[in-house]
């Protein structure tokens, strides 16, 4: 009895002995998978800072450099100093924008996101179909009807042209009620017998359940709002409206069309980080996601 | 099912009303194209506000509010707000937009075929009665422009003026000088002397390519013109590229290619001046190099060698491009015009056309821009601005902008205008992709690769303007 | 079930967005049915105030857009490439994100590289490209750069590829564009999915743990269908979005869509009706209704297969 027992113990070692070198090869395979990814993923931003600090004839070569040969800092300099550049504005029309069409943005998709995964209403199929169906038209061709509706009611060079028509967007909606949709349907029920109205099961539950994916949708708008380029141009192109990404294109380019890119890329990067740190700050918050809320229900 | 039948009805029913409302409407039927001089001409005590859209970077419109403060001394009445809409194209889409609404600025920065587009619409102003008025240029103003740049505005078909011209560039021959000094090579002024030039610089350094030309489409349309074979017209049929003359030297530069005397922008996979300068390979041994290149002249910076202890590795030469007849030159003028928009109020107009003319006839706005970026003035007066005339003496390999522009001054008879239509860009663009498609068929059958190719050039260009 | 006040209710939680749509979707919409529907229609001559264009009612730009020479091309391109880079993009996102979600150590330091394309302007983007396939030809017989990609194929003892420059095939040219698009969608997938991965309900794991199921039953058993919602988000906005490519195109082989010497080999339906938008709206908006058929009918095939293998 006794010897079974111990060549059992001697297995159940081997066994996990084996285990163990799997779970380390395994782990290495995915770092290794990992790493190579965050590589790839990764190079543009690298390029981006590396051009910025390239001279302008070391940047023209038609073999780019992979590490500059001379690094210089004078493109940073020029963004600094640049008068005309107007920074400042810029950069408090653009956070203004992004805040509040990224506030009110969220706020309409929640409530739409939820209308549409929990509630049940008549014609809910169809009305949800038809709001995919616009994701499919090429959006350019609204341009020249939206410029004339919002050009009817005066709304040339204000924030709230910015701000207002394309605070709703559909790609954004159909995500949450997707995420909404993963959160079990007996949390809602349940909520229901207690008597908890839909607003405060919203708020209590769905939203903190979806945080993650809320979060996501929060740094896609806010990207958006600082990387929209077309719109802006078209309908809000004067100093006290101006967007940065706008600013930027036009700021270092000459009269020959030829934009001096390396100062152009140092001016994103100096745009970008504040963004970057909003960034660092809400990860945390993802990848706290369901850990922290855990399941009350 | 049903719902979605039901909302394909609804949407039918819109539709149907939408278009009933608009075959419904229509317009003032009136053809006033020219523009009427109010009564008491030109009113200097009211305000009035214009517009101006341009594709300025930050250096020029230093300069342009420099001219507009000038301009303000002499009608303070008048205020400019003018506005960067990044490239040409930007400002053509602009308005595009805006003119279906009537919401266009004054004054834009134009190319002939956004005149030919804005033009669909209406919207452009016709300038001769204006020219002619007791606010026109005089005779003086007139022959002061180069004259080529001043008949653009009238290249639309039917004789009217329609834009003004503003700045503008042209192509030079950039030569490797102590190269050529070295070798005793003479410069070409015709594409047959070219031939013989690639062909010695190919024997004296076969891992080069002699000859860089940038613009594959200029090269095209240029090489039209210098034969006077057809190209495209702005009335009738359009596209007429499709000629044996034609055929005949894209097949000659085809062999020039092959044999790696030629390369272009978009063949080298960059502006040619990487090569011309040496910058290609990081800066040590290039292995390919071209000792000529056929640029932009408001590239001309990027045409500066690189420089140690204050020498520059090697002299530049700037000359014009070579020809076919040298006593009947062509080159090709490029760069951006102005144009005025129609609008109800006549003052508006008028108040338009005066800055448009300060700007056309102004010396030190001319001259302002010329020395900040290597235009070509479109005045000849400004060659006795003494400021200027400084300027134009340093012309050297150091200050290869004021080297470039003396050419470009010197050239001043040699330029022609293309025919200008809504298409016009179109047919550039496509005469462009030919050139590129020519130069690199392989194969037995090259004459009827290039038959093809020009056929299907035509359709393209016939297809994407509408026809 | 459906009770009148829960109706009420649903459709005041819509009304922000319904109303903000049918302004500024729905109604574009509309006038882009209108514009398609008018004869040889430009914005241009509809806006001229001396002339009255007279636009027939037909189906006259539809026949225009179908006899365009390149038509076949621009459907081919659009759908192969679709079909390429969706479920490659999704497999390798989802791959990347479970991998994240299952380390400790790192994780913090490879979620931010993973985000930072967001902070990337897209010129860096489409530089890097030609940097990496572009080969710069010179007058020797050997290239003066032939790019990164074909210096590791030389090292691997490969023969260089001719990728995007003159003469290169079409195979190539599809390659660097199925590399470069799934690049570029990876982040965007990768967050989505991870946000939704957080989502999920731990105790599922932590039940398969307690009866030591292995890995690949986890992930197939219970990771995948638990984010197939968002997997099926994924994959159908892929879906929309690659039959609407474009601008990566754009990006890699300029407004001529093809290869020096082979112009619109590349080209797509969202490129031709650019082109068309230019100066004959009329045209651009009949080729972007056949594309929404398209993309409409591809979106519903999609919706039944998701609804049958989705478990929300």
């Amino acid at each position: 009895m006794s010897e079974i027992k111990t060549m059992r113990d001697r297995d159940m070692q081997k066994v996990s002995a084996q285990q163990s070198v799997m779970k380390v090869l395994g782990k290495i395979v995915v770092y290794a998978f990992l790493i190579i990814m965050a590589i790839i993923v990764i190079f543009p931003f690298y390029w981006m800072i590396i051009s910025s600090l390239k001279e302008m004839n070391e940047y023209r070569r038609s073999v780019p450099t992979l590490f500059p040969e001379v690094i210089d800092f004078m493109n940073y300099v020029e963004v600094f100093t640049n008068e005309d550049l107007l920074l400042g504005q810029l950069f408090y029309n653009t956070v203004l924008v992004g805040v509040v069409s990224t506030a009110g943005g969220l706020v309409i998709t929640v409530l739409s996101a939820f209308a549409f995964a929990r509630l049940e209403f008549k014609g809910k199929n169809a009305l949800f179909a038809a709001l995919l169906a616009t994701m499919m038209i090429p959006g350019e061709l609204f341009t020249i009807t939206n410029y004339q509706t919002v050009f009817m009611w005066g709304w040339i060079e204000t924030y709230r042209v910015l701000i207002i028509p394309f605070m709703v967007s559909v790609f954004y909606i159909y995500l949450l009620r997707q995420n909404f949709l993963q959160i079990p349907n007996e949390l809602y029920l349940a909520a229901k017998v207690d008597g908890c109205s839909d607003l405060k099961y919203l708020w209590k539950v769905m939203i903190p359940l979806a945080l993650p994916t809320i979060i996501s949708i929060t740094i896609l708008k806010m990207m958006g709002s600082w990387n929209s380029y077309m719109w802006p141009r078209l309908v809000a192109n004067d100093d006290a409206h101006r967007l940065i990404t706008n600013g930027l294109r036009t700021a270092f380019t000459n009269a020959e069309g030829v934009t001096d890119i390396p100062v152009q890329m140092a001016a994103v990067a100096v745009v970008s980080l504040p963004l970057f740190l909003v960034f660092i700050f809400l990860r945390k918050y993802i990848m706290k996601g369901v850990s922290r809320s855990g399941i009350k229900g | 099912m049903k719902k979605i039948i039901s909302s394909v009805l609804l949407v039918a029913m819109l539709l149907a009303l939408c278009l009933g409302a608009m075959t419904g409407c229509t317009k003032p039927g009136s053809k006033a194209v020219e523009f009427e001089m109010p009564e008491g001409g030109f009113d200097t005590t009211k305000e009035v506000e214009i517009t101006f859209y341009h594709s300025m970077g930050a250096a020029l419109q230093e300069i342009l509010n420099t001219a507009i403060a000038d301009f303000n001394e002499i009608y303070p009445n008048i205020k400019i707000t003018h506005k960067s809409y990044g490239d040409y194209d930007g400002v053509r889409d602009q308005i595009k937009t805006e003119i279906t609404v009537g919401g266009q600025p004054n004054l834009a920065y134009c190319y002939p075929d956004h005149v030919a587009l804005y033009n669909v619409a209406g919207a452009v102003q016709t300038l001769d009665v204006l020219i002619e008025s007791e606010y026109g240029y005089t005779q003086e103003q007139i022959d002061d422009f180069i004259p080529a740049y001043y008949n653009e505005g009238k290249a639309f078909g039917d004789g009217k003026m329609y834009s003004l011209p503003i700045a503008k560039s042209t192509e030079v021959l950039y030569y490797n000088k102590t190269f050529f000094e070295k070798h005793g090579l003479t410069v070409p002024t015709t594409w047959d002397e070219m031939e013989e030039t690639c062909r010695k610089i190919k024997e004296l350094e076969p891992t080069c390519i002699p000859l860089g030309y940038d613009s594959e489409a200029n090269w095209f349309i240029t090489m039209c013109e210098q034969y006077g074979s057809d190209y495209t017209s702005a009335s009738g049929e359009n596209f007429l590229f499709d000629n044996e003359t034609n055929h005949n030297f894209i097949k000659r530069f085809r062999t020039w290619y092959q044999n790696k005397w030629v390369t272009t922008e978009a063949l080298s996979g960059g502006y040619t001046s990487a090569l011309f300068t040496g910058e290609s390979s990081g800066g040590d041994t290039v292995s390919t190099r071209c000792y000529m290149c056929i640029g932009s002249s408001g590239g001309a910076t990027y045409q500066q060698p690189n420089q140690t202890n204050g020498v520059f590795e090697f002299e530049v030469g700037i000359t014009s491009i070579p020809q076919i007849d040298v006593e009947n030159p062509k080159v090709i003028s490029q760069g951006p015009s102005i144009c005025i928009f129609k609008n109800e109020d006549p003052q508006e107009v008028l108040a338009t056309w005066l800055f448009a003319k300060f700007l056309t006839t102004d010396v030190v706005f001319q001259g302002s821009i010329s020395m900040n970026n290597g235009y070509v003035p479109v005045i000849k007066s400004v060659e006795d601005n003494p400021v200027y005339a400084e300027f134009l003496q340093t012309a050297s390999t150091a200050n290869i902008q004021a080297y470039v522009v003396k050419v470009g001054l010197e050239q001043a008879d040699a330029y022609y205008v293309s025919p200008a239509f809504n298409g016009s860009s179109v047919a550039r663009d496509q005469v462009g992709l030919l050139v590129q498609k020519c130069l690199v068929i392989e194969g037995s059958d090259v004459d009827a690769a290039i038959k093809k190719a020009f056929k299907e050039a035509v359709e393209e260009c016939k297809y994407q303007s509408g026809q | 079930m459906v009770d009148s006040k829960h109706q009420w209710k649903a459709w005041l939680y819509l009304a922000p967005a319904i109303v903000l749509l049918l302004i500024f979707t729905v109604w574009p919409i509309i006038n882009t049915l209108r514009m398609a529907f008018l004869e040889g229609y430009t914005t241009a001559k509809e806006a001229n105030p001396f002339i009255d264009y007279e636009f027939t009612v037909g189906i006259g730009n539809f026949v225009r857009v179908i006899q365009y020479p390149g038509f076949m091309t621009c459907l081919q391109n659009t759908i192969l490439l679709c079909v390429l880079t969706v479920p490659i993009s999704t497999f390798l996102a989802l791959l990347i994100a479970v991998a994240l979600n299952s380390i400790k150590p790192l994780q913090r330091l490879l979620q931010t590289i993973f985000f930072m394309p967001y902070v990337t302007n897209s010129i860096a983007i489409g530089m890097v490209f030609a940097a990496m396939f572009n080969m710069i030809i010179g007058g020797s017989a050997r290239p003066d750069s032939v790019g990164i990609i074909n210096n590791v194929l030389e090292a691997l003892g490969f023969e260089y590829i001719n990728w995007m420059n003159a003469g290169s095939e079409y195979w190539a040219n599809i390659v660097v564009m199925v590399v470069y698009i799934v690049w570029n969608a990876l982040p965007f997938k990768i967050l989505i999915l991870l946000g939704g991965l957080q989502s999920v309900n731990k105790q599922y794991y932590e039940a398969a743990r307690v009866d030591g199921t292995p890995k690949w039953r986890v992930f197939t058993r219970i990771t995948i269908p638990l984010l197939s919602p968002m997997l099926a988000y994924v994959i159908i906005t892929g879906f929309i979005g690659g039959f609407k490519e474009y601008s990566s195109i754009v990006g890699i082989f300029g407004e001529s869509m093809g290869p020096v010497g082979n112009d619109y080999a590349l080209d797509t339906m969202v490129g031709f009706i650019y082109r068309a938008i230019g100066n004959q709206e009329g045209t651009a908006s009949a080729a972007a209704l056949i594309l929404f058929a398209i993309i409409f009918v591809v979106t519903m095939i999609n919706l039944a297969v998701s609804k049958k293998s989705t478990h929300y």
